[in-house]
């Protein structure tokens, strides 16, 4: 089957079976490996994406269900939240970096619906996202300091 | 002339090189943002035409100046690729921005690749530091015969050689060529600690930058032209092969081929793939769903009957029956100091089988043609797997490259290629370049798993509560049993992990050890043995200061000699290397004063203490812990590490940060069962990690590097994660665990 999708704001036409899952499109029919497979049952996190802004994961939706929806990745991350690409480099967040696409994209939606969170809601909104190397510390350091960034920035403006 | 080879001394004589200059700690602040900045997307891979200078095999300077070194040892976020360039560009007097991170395929001529062991910054450091300073030096001598002056009269100062007196300066670029034409010399000046500009200093990962945009190049991320993709369904018990395929696919979409692969003998070849069948497809969804739905008969093995529960019930009761004695390890009487009589302590400790868990499951790509094979994976350690690929391909090992990618995690399960021989293997037979994807329930299933263990100790105290005869035991199925049918007894390199080295005075000491055989792969994980004998020993220790009402800490310190080094039993020590007492006790003061051990805690909120020394590195660390809503919860973890000469702080502070997640992982959750041969445990949803509510704030204080030896950072923070967990919710609570993963 065909599919048209919008990815990164760009039309995509990929022609697979209805029941794969955006995870594989992206990666293998797309040529986006910034999303990652960790555990294929919705686990894990690694996968994350966002599905008209919304942090899902990438490997629990079949494509099918995905036409007519904006879908962006941690390729376009940066244009949208240089402080969370920024601050995740200054802070040295990452060890092996596997997760940190599925983390980065969680964390971005955190920030779009919640400008300041405390810890107790960056512990809530990353929940479902795991770190084998154990950087939890430092992505809640780096999420604060994204959204400082951001709020001064916007203060500023 | 001055061969180039000389610039890479022999490992053997080199890591324990005493030269080391001395240097100052400097705090994590001020780190240099600097890695971000370098280009190093797309260096992983590629080996690029020859430099205009490279004195040896690490570093290259091209004409436009930019510096090239060359990890040789592999990155699984540990920060390896970015401090080997450290010591490199701080020798070399290197502009930081102008340094490329190259990744060498394996091959013998760089030494040792084995990125295991905490031991990269050990064994290169030195070496390294030479490749730098014999280019500065180099340079200047090009610089120097160009102006016609003398050579002390010219300075290398981040990327330009300078003439002070009339001002000249050449950027090292301009100077590659002449350099090239000049002899390597042989004892070019090092720097001294005051000078170092990177050595020592916090600096960004050199891959930082390529992650946080998702351009890193992880083994599942590497691409081939033509490239098929493979998912592999594996007997569920080790040494089964392939009877019969009830429902044999054909005609699918995007299906190329199913592939029938021998089963791999349960012990030696060591690292041979499992076998079993492949499902060979143009995309990945398509060879997972195809995987999913097939029907296949295995043939048995002996590892059927294999049942983890009961190999842990003999554990136990290996445990509780004399063993074979440590050799050399006997001292007094431990008989009769315990007919004596004395306030007696004595406990059984547990731990369960433990699966790696990298985030990224094992991956590889493999091209084998007719001329040669080329493979681009996650590996530990590209140059085995390279001559275990030529051995398996019949083929030249000058005929095979193999080149790690960034390694998704690790933890030890990569230091196995049996994941890249069967992409070769499949790839050889489709005559096409072909990626193997484990899926996570592959991963969880057929691993090498850490060994389950149990450990006796048994002490009578004198009235001090410091024990006059302690009586060890430990079994567990030894790593050993993978290289060798018949092997079961643990191993000296197994025992000298925390359990024969204890650094504890006593006068009458008893150590034995049992092994069986398992029915499973046993592999090595981060801090192997350390991990069981770290947590039984800990705690122990702890319930001795308990019988007797002294502060744990107070109580471990009387037992620890005030000075001197250990002299244990079996293999001694490397010079500069022995477990030293004086340092294990100053992490124990300095984590002690971290966590304000004498600060009282609110109700229901306990400290617990647990030291170790593993991988030549000292950790103490302290763990405030509560129970909440019936399941443990850790507020704050402070650690103090030792492990010498260190070259990023940063790195080691998330060493740290990340081995307390790792450790209370294993003990909140880490639990691998088997019966009927199979593993039971398949996702993250029944063999969970550590997640961030879950994680505390992590406080580190790095010991000053004093001049000495590198030692370890990647393993060795680890060990003393679950007994001070234990500990803390015995203070906490006054209930004891003694079996891992904690089941409260």
């Amino acid at each position: 089957m065909v599919y048209e999708l919008n990815v990164n704001g760009n039309g995509q036409s990929v022609d697979v079976s209805p029941d794969t899952p955006l995870l594989w499109v992206l990666r293998d029919h797309i040529g986006l490996t910034g999303t990652k497979y960790g555990c294929g049952g919705g686990y894990c996190g690694a996968c994350t994406v966002h599905v008209d802004g919304s942090a899902v994961r990438s490997c629990q939706l079949p494509v099918a269900d995905l036409e007519g929806k904006s879908i962006s990745t941690i390729e376009s991350l940066e244009a949208r939240h240089p402080e969370l690409v920024g601050t995740w480099v200054a802070d040295n967040v990452a060890q092996c970096g596997y997760c940190q696409a599925g983390q980065l994209m969680s964390a971005a939606a955190l920030l779009d619906a919640n400008p300041a969170p405390t810890d107790q809601d960056i512990d809530a909104a990353m929940t479902g996202n795991i770190c084998r190397c154990g950087t939890y510390a430092r992505i809640r350091a780096a999420i604060h300091d994204a959204a400082s960034q951001r709020n001064a920035g916007g203060a500023s403006e | 002339m001055k061969s180039i080879a000389n610039l890479s001394p022999d490992l053997s004589s080199d890591y324990l090189s005493p030269e080391m200059s001395r240097r100052r700690f400097l705090g994590v602040s001020g780190m240099l943002v600097l890695g971000a900045c370098l280009p190093v997307r797309g260096a992983l891979a590629q080996a690029k035409a020859a430099a205009a200078f490279e004195p040896n095999l690490f570093l290259a300077i091209d004409g436009d100046g930019t510096v090239r070194v060359t990890a040789h040892r592999s990155e699984m976020g540990q920060g390896i690729r970015t401090a080997l360039a450290q010591v490199v560009a701080d020798e070399l007097d290197a502009d930081w921005s102008r340094v490329e991170v190259i990744q060498a395929e394996g091959d013998e001529k760089y030494g040792n690749q084995n990125t295991d062991g905490s031991v990269s910054i050990l064994l290169n450091y030195d070496r390294l530091r030479a490749t730098g300073a014999s280019a500065r030096l180099m340079l200047r001598q090009a610089a120097a015969s160009r102006w016609d002056v003398d050579v002390e009269s010219v300075s290398a100062v981040n990327h330009e050689v300078i003439h002070a007196a009339t001002g000249r300066r050449l950027d090292y670029g301009e100077l590659a060529a002449d350099a090239a034409q000049l002899p390597v010399p042989e004892d070019a000046p090092r720097k001294n600690e005051a000078e170092h500009r990177y050595i020592g200093k916090p600096v960004v990962h050199v891959d930082a930058g390529d992650i946080a945009r998702g351009q890193g190049v992880f083994g599942a991320d590497y691409r081939l032209p033509n490239m098929a993709t493979a998912v592999v369904v594996r007997c569920p018990w080790l040494g089964g092969g392939v009877k019969a395929i009830a429902n044999q696919p054909k005609g699918e979409p995007g299906l190329i081929s199913i592939e029938t692969l021998p089963p791999a003998p349960s012990a030696g070849p060591v690292f041979a793939p499992l076998g079993g069948v492949a499902v060979v497809a143009e995309d990945t969804w398509t060879a997972i769903r195809i995987a999913r739905g097939l029907q296949i008969e295995w043939t048995d093995s002996p590892n059927r009957s294999f049942d983890s529960e009961a190999l842990c019930r003999s554990l136990r009761e290996a445990v509780m029956q004399p063993g074979t004695p440590v050799p050399g390890s006997g001292k007094g009487d431990v008989d009769a100091a315990f007919a004596e009589g004395g306030t007696e302590v004595s406990a059984v400790y547990e731990t369960a089988f433990l699966a790696h868990a990298p985030m990224e499951p094992p991956v590889a790509v493999a091209d084998v043609s007719e001329s040669g094979c080329v493979v681009h994976a996650p590996l530990q350690d590209p140059q085995s797997a390279r001559g275990l690929i030529a051995g398996y391909l019949g083929m030249d090992p000058g005929s095979v490259a193999v080149t790690p990618t960034l390694l998704g995690g690790a933890f030890g399960r990569k230091s196995k290629p049996d994941f890249a021989l069967e992409a070769v293997e499949l790839s050889k037979r489709l005559k096409r370049p072909v990626r193997v994807q484990w899926l996570r329930e592959d991963d969880i299933r057929h691993d090498f798993y850490h060994a389950a263990a149990a450990q006796h100790h048994r002490a009578v105290l004198d009235d001090d509560g410091k024990p006059k005869a302690w009586l060890q035991r430990s079994a567990f199925p030894s790593i050993t049993t993978v290289f060798a049918a018949q092997a079961s007894a643990p191993a000296p390199f197994e025992l000298e992990q925390g359990f024969s080295n204890l650094p504890y005075a006593v006068e009458n000491q008893r150590m034995e050890s049992a092994g069986l055989r398992p029915g499973v792969r046993i592999g090595w994980l981060r801090s192997v043995c350390n991990v069981f004998h770290g947590f039984s020993a800990n705690v122990f220790a702890d319930e001795m200061a308990a019988a007797v009402g002294r502060d744990p800490i107070e109580h471990r310190l009387a037992m620890i000699p005030a000075s001197g080094k250990l002299q244990q039993p079996g293999m001694p020590a490397p010079e500069g290397h022995e477990l030293d007492f004086g340092r294990l006790r100053e992490v124990i003061k300095r984590v002690r004063k971290l966590a304000e051990w004498d600060r009282p805690r609110p109700e229901g909120v306990g400290l617990g203490f647990a030291v170790h020394q593993s991988f030549r590195s000292y950790v103490a660390t302290v763990l405030e812990a509560s129970m909440a809503n019936g399941r443990p919860r850790v507020s704050n973890a402070y650690v103090a590490l030792d492990c010498g000469t260190y070259v990023n702080p940063d790195t080691c502070v998330a060493q740290m940060e990340g081995a307390v997640a790792f450790g209370l992982s294993l003990a909140l959750y880490g639990d691998i069962g088997m019966k009927d041969g199979a593993v039971v445990q398949s996702n993250f949803h029944d063999y969970p990690i550590l997640r961030i509510a879950e994680a505390p704030t992590t406080q580190v204080e790095l010991v000053p590097a004093q001049g000495r030896l590198p030692a370890g950072v990647g393993e060795p923070g680890v060990p003393p994660v679950a007994p001070a967990l234990v500990n803390a919710l015995h203070a906490a609570t006054g209930t004891r665990h003694r079996s891992l993963p904690i089941r409260a």
